[in-house]
């Protein structure tokens, strides 16, 4: 899960629109980029085709859903997409059934203001899996996925259950075909490259895992693995001060995701909120900031 | 038949190491490839990337470079791909290299390193990132 709830003004465009999608436009230069704008003023049957070949139809298929229908047998509507005209960003998510807490796929690409395409939002979910209140208090005001507010209780019981700050049940599998399923849907709209703020330490490290390189944070990421190591200055606050600072969270990369998430970067002078990736299409950057890392 | 192989690593300058190692590990013993012109190629690397960091990354939390590197029978190709500020080559100062040393400059010479190791450059500006080109050819271009 990435940061999608940042608050954040519209960017401005720094390049022009190209207008509508026509044959004309097609009939051009095929490596010039469309927005994602442009595909949500094209009619809906045509915009819903296209967005059709942002889901892994083995994704859908696992859960009896139809990938061309987006329905199960019953006919009943499991995938949603969200478009409106002008906008730009597209939002779809799936559910294994009508009642929207089984949601199992989340999925929001965004334009950026050089034109480029931001992943804002990608969550796969397995819905058969506990759930963990952590993006939300007690009293139900939303946390923000624990950077807003912290619901303590729900972390505890998440960390204890396996989970990396920031997931809500446990992830589904399948970010592999997701990610390349992305990568052919963005090559096919001619972009050379898509870009996310990963929300934890943990998805950046999947995301590494996937291909990803760094724009900004490549350094910080190397530096928080180094200290780590024993006598580094973020392997000491691991004190065993609260749940979230054990002693052996030094080793995996959710022990380190949760101590980040409840603030240990403060020993290097530094927040967790600069890192910044780059998914060139079509290829693996194969970086790699925590060697032989357990998860 | 070409072999490429990649390495990425943040922009700072303990990655230099590495990166010259990776060099010389995938360029030692290739027919062709002698230890004068892997010495070239780290030259070149090693001025490129501290350009990148020196000058791409300024002021930024520093991100990546890519580093792909390419060897057939012909020529060996050093890709350097960031995503820091662009940079022009050919707006770059060309250094004095014939004024006396007291009063050369001591900026600029990293790009006449890198065209004095290297055969052909070219850089571009993409979606995806700044991408630094060099090629040095192992049997020369006919009239080249």
């Amino acid at each position: 899960m990435l940061k999608y709830f940042r608050v954040k003004q519209q960017p401005e465009k720094v390049v022009p629109d190209l207008g509508a999608i026509s044959i004309s436009l097609l009939e051009r230069d095929a490596t010039l980029p469309f927005t994602i704008r442009q595909l949500n003023n094209l009619p809906e049957n045509i915009k819903r085709r296209v967005y059709r070949g942002l889901i892994p139809p083995a994704l859908l298929t696992r859960f009896g859903i139809d990938p061309f229908q987006w329905t199960n047998t019953n006919k009943e509507p499991l995938v949603f997409l969200n478009a409106e005209s002008n906008s730009e960003k597209v939002l779809i998510t799936a559910h294994t059934s009508p009642d929207p807490s089984t949601e199992f796929f989340a999925l929001e690409l965004a334009d950026n203001s050089l034109n480029g395409i931001e992943l804002n939002l990608i969550v796969l979910n397995d819905p058969t899996t506990p759930r963990y209140s952590i993006d939300q208090t007690d009293d139900g005001q939303p946390t923000m996925f624990g950077t807003l507010k912290r619901n303590l209780k729900a972390e505890e019981q998440a960390l204890q259950a396996g989970l990396a700050p920031g997931q809500v049940r446990a992830g589904l599998g399948g970010s592999r075909i997701v990610f390349e399923q992305i990568d052919t849907f963005l090559s096919m709209l001619g972009h050379r490259a898509y870009f996310l703020e990963p929300l934890t330490y943990a998805s950046a490290w999947v995301f590494e895992r996937r291909g990803f390189a760094y724009v900004r944070g490549h350094k910080l990421m190397d530096d928080i693995h180094r200290e780590f190591q024993p006598g580094g200055m973020l392997h000491k606050r691991l004190d065993d001060g609260s749940p979230f600072r054990k002693r052996d969270q030094a080793h995996t990369v959710r022990g380190r995701a949760w101590a980040i998430h409840d603030g240990i970067l403060d020993a290097l002078d530094v927040r967790w909120d600069k890192i910044r990736m780059v998914k060139q299409i079509g290829r693996h950057a194969g970086a790699i900031t925590f060697p032989q890392a357990e998860y | 038949m070409a072999s490429t192989h990649r390495i990425t690593r943040a922009a700072y300058l303990e990655s230099l190491n590495e990166f010259r190692e990776f060099i010389k590990e995938h360029c030692a013993g290739v027919s062709g490839i002698n230890e004068e012109i892997i010495y070239d190629i780290q030259l070149a690397v090693d001025e490129a990337c501290t350009n990148i960091i020196s000058h791409g990354y300024a002021d930024l939390d520093p991100g990546s470079i890519i580093l792909d590197l390419e060897v057939d029978s012909a020529k060996l190709t050093v890709s350097l791909t960031d995503f820091g500020h662009s940079f022009e080559p050919s707006s770059a100062p060309i250094p004095d290299v014939d004024a006396p040393i007291e009063q050369r400059e001591l900026e600029g010479f990293g790009l006449f390193f890198i065209q004095q190791s290297m055969d052909d450059m070219d850089y571009q500006v993409t979606e995806d990132g700044n991408k630094l080109t060099l090629i040095r050819y192992l049997r020369k271009k006919v009239g080249g």
